[in-house]
């Protein structure tokens, strides 16, 4: 019999222990991650995935243990009698409350020793189970912390304990039972988070492009998104609109408005191309037609700034102005036109599709 | 994996187990098989007390004996100790079933049956097999296989069991016809209040009659119908109707238990006529 003044210390157990508490932590982070990560990109292989994970790994839970359970139901629980020491209802709403039972317990062969055990009584019957009183009580020999008030006894132990006068054990004899391992709580946390975040980082790919799938062109109502930039695409036309502080002269902003546009799906061919400051629209070239459209991505953005400035050129320097550059293919051949507006007037010249200047005019 | 990848794989799994579960039943390898079923006996039952739970079923003190050792055992049903004993005299035999070699891990039941051959589980794994083609069937070629599939066998079976179901209520209603009637009294009623998560209480009641059969058995018994106040029944007198070969079937009032088995008669015809129905319809459709 295991008596000891303190609760046991956990030895080997504590690393299984832990190990079993991040396993099971990691099975249900990734299980509940793999259901709903595969609920949102419709992957049914990763859905039945988050379903089969934690049956199997319940069933191997169920497996691995049942040694120890089979060594523990081979025990033969040994009958004894107790004495209790103090009592103590701690709490219920039901006719069964939960009482808190010190005891001392005088096994036949071996010393009596201390435990203390919570069972549910029946309001009716706590009158049977007053301080002072001897009951009869079984529990497992290899864990005498385990002890159960046995509330209908035999005959035999019946007498027993009606005509039993039991001593108290000394406070020091006491049974408790091991301690739980420290930390479990945590690594089984740690688990289920590196778990959730394994499958979400492996799938991250799938959810962006879930994200963008989300915003396809539509021909009956334009979708709208809002980050630094407002899109607003639509089956004939795309329009990226830039936050203050951006313009479309600065590197790279023309071709991320295209990506952005180009996400619904495919190449873009477009009819015409109007660029200002901060807008950029497209006027998309009918799909499945023979309708003249060029590439806008060939435009040679790189070259819009050095043609602004090159229509400006007559307009006062420091005085407010406006641009606007159309690029149009309807002819066949591409015709970028700028126009710059400004207190003085305005300016304007037109530039093949290379951004050579063929024709100018100055301010009127 | 497509819908059929899943098929096979489902009915891979499933047939697996089920393989494996006739397999150990087959080798006597079941734990149904293996289970240790001795006869007890009722040496003692105490009246309940007023008021107690009911959970625990009427206090008994039973003696049995392990075939394997010849060693006597005497037990009582404290506890979790399989079936809830609700009807006790001394000297009724009871079934105590418990693992090879351990029967201090004894387990009560009311019935003193043979016990089957465990392969309720292997069947069971058997007809998720059958459930998943019927399945896929229902759902690629339309909802009348999922009707001939799944009725067209239950109808199928329960017009097998018929009249075995038919033949076993018309014995309780011959049973009724020549039951005893004895006085009785209403000596305890036990009450079971329990809270659930959202605060709601329930209680239920049951009132504990005895009474003598004309051989001289005391019989102390849980009644939860026949009394129309139960809460307020404690000390009445009532008369008890019982089967003279088996005092556990016993009522207060013939008359309702008569129309419950007739109503249950009509139920099982009427049952089997719609799930065949229901087939004949998912035939017709296909």
């Amino acid at each position: 019999m295991t008596i000891s003044t303190g609760p046991l210390p956990p030895t080997h157990r504590t690393p299984v222990a832990l190990a079993r508490g991040f396993l099971t932590g990691s099975v249900v982070g990734t299980s509940l991650a793999a259901l709903v990560v595969g609920g949102v990109v419709e992957s049914v292989p990763l859905f039945v995935a988050g379903l089969v994970l934690p049956a199997v790994y319940g069933l191997l839970f169920v497996l691995a243990g049942s040694p120890r359970r089979a060594r523990e139901a081979a025990v033969v629980p040994r009958t004894a009698l107790a004495v209790i020491e103090s009592r103590t209802v701690v709490g219920g709403e039901s006719s069964d409350v939960p009482v808190r039972f010190e005891l001392t317990v005088a096994p036949d062969a071996g010393p009596a020793y201390r435990v203390e055990v919570t069972q549910d009584v029946n309001v009716v019957d706590l009158p049977d189970y007053r301080p002072r009183g001897v009951v009869v009580v079984r529990y497992p020999p290899d864990r005498p912390w385990q002890v159960r008030i046995v509330k209908r006894p035999t005959p035999e132990w019946e007498e027993r304990a009606a005509s039993a006068r039991l001593d108290p054990a000394p406070e020091a004899a006491r049974a408790v039972a091991p301690a739980e391992v420290r930390g479990v709580g945590f690594v089984g946390l740690l688990g289920l988070l590196i778990g959730a975040a394994a499958v979400v980082l492996l799938f991250s790919s799938d959810l962006s492009g879930r994200d963008d799938a989300a915003k396809p062109p539509s021909a009956s109502r334009p979708s709208v998104s809002s980050t630094s930039s407002t899109t607003v695409v639509s089956s004939v036309s795309g329009t990226v609109a830039l936050g203050p502080g951006r313009s479309y002269l600065d590197e790279g902003e023309p071709d991320r408005a295209l990506d952005t546009l180009a996400q619904g799906g495919g190449a873009l061919r477009a009819l015409t191309v109007v660029v200002q400051e901060r807008t950029l629209s497209v006027v998309f070239a009918p799909a499945g037609t023979q309708a003249p459209g060029f590439d806008p991505r060939a435009l040679p953005y790189d070259r819009f700034p050095a043609l602004v400035e090159e229509a400006a050129t007559g307009l006062a320097v420091r005085s407010p102005r406006t641009w606007q550059l159309t690029a149009e293919g309807l002819t066949g051949s591409l015709v970028i036109r700028i126009v710059v507006t400004g207190a003085e007037g305005t300016a304007s010249l037109e530039a093949d599709g290379r951004g050579n200047v063929v024709r100018r005019e100055p301010p009127r | 994996m497509g819908l059929h990848g899943y098929l096979v794989l489902w009915c891979g799994v499933f047939g697996a187990l089920a393989l494996v579960g006739y397999g150990r039943s087959l080798a006597g390898m079941t734990r149904a098989q293996r289970t240790v079923r001795a006869k007890g006996r009722i040496e003692r039952v105490d009246v309940p007390r007023h008021g107690s739970s009911p959970r625990e079923g009427i206090s008994v003190v039973v003696s049995f004996q392990d075939p394997a050792t010849g060693q006597e055992f005497t037990v009582t049903n404290d506890g979790e100790c399989g079936d809830l004993i609700d009807v006790a005299w001394t000297g009724r035999e009871i079934g105590v079933h418990y693992p090879p070699g351990r029967p201090h891990a004894f387990r009560f039941a009311g019935h003193r049956a043979e016990g089957g051959r465990g392969l309720a589980w292997p069947t069971f794994a058997l007809f998720l097999v059958y459930a998943g083609p019927v399945a896929v069937a229902a759902i690629e070629r339309g909802w009348p296989w999922a009707l001939v599939g799944f009725c067209g066998p239950w109808a199928l079976s329960g017009l097998y069991h018929l009249p075995g179901n038919m033949r076993d209520r018309n014995r309780r209603l011959d049973e009724l016809a020549g039951m005893a009637c004895v006085p009785g009294r209403v000596v305890a009623v036990l009450k079971s209040v329990s809270t659930d998560d959202d605060g709601h209480t329930s209680t239920r009641l049951v009132p504990v009659v005895t009474f003598t059969t004309l051989d001289g058995r005391a019989v102390t018994a849980y009644c939860e119908s026949g009394l129309p106040d139960p809460a307020g029944s404690r000390g009445l007198d009532v008369p008890v109707h019982y089967a003279p070969e088996d005092p556990a079937v016993f009522t207060l009032d013939v008359g309702s238990m008569r129309r419950s088995w007739q109503w249950d008669k009509a139920v099982n015809v009427v049952g089997v006529l719609i799930v065949a129905a229901a087939a004949v319809v998912g035939a017709v459709m296909l």
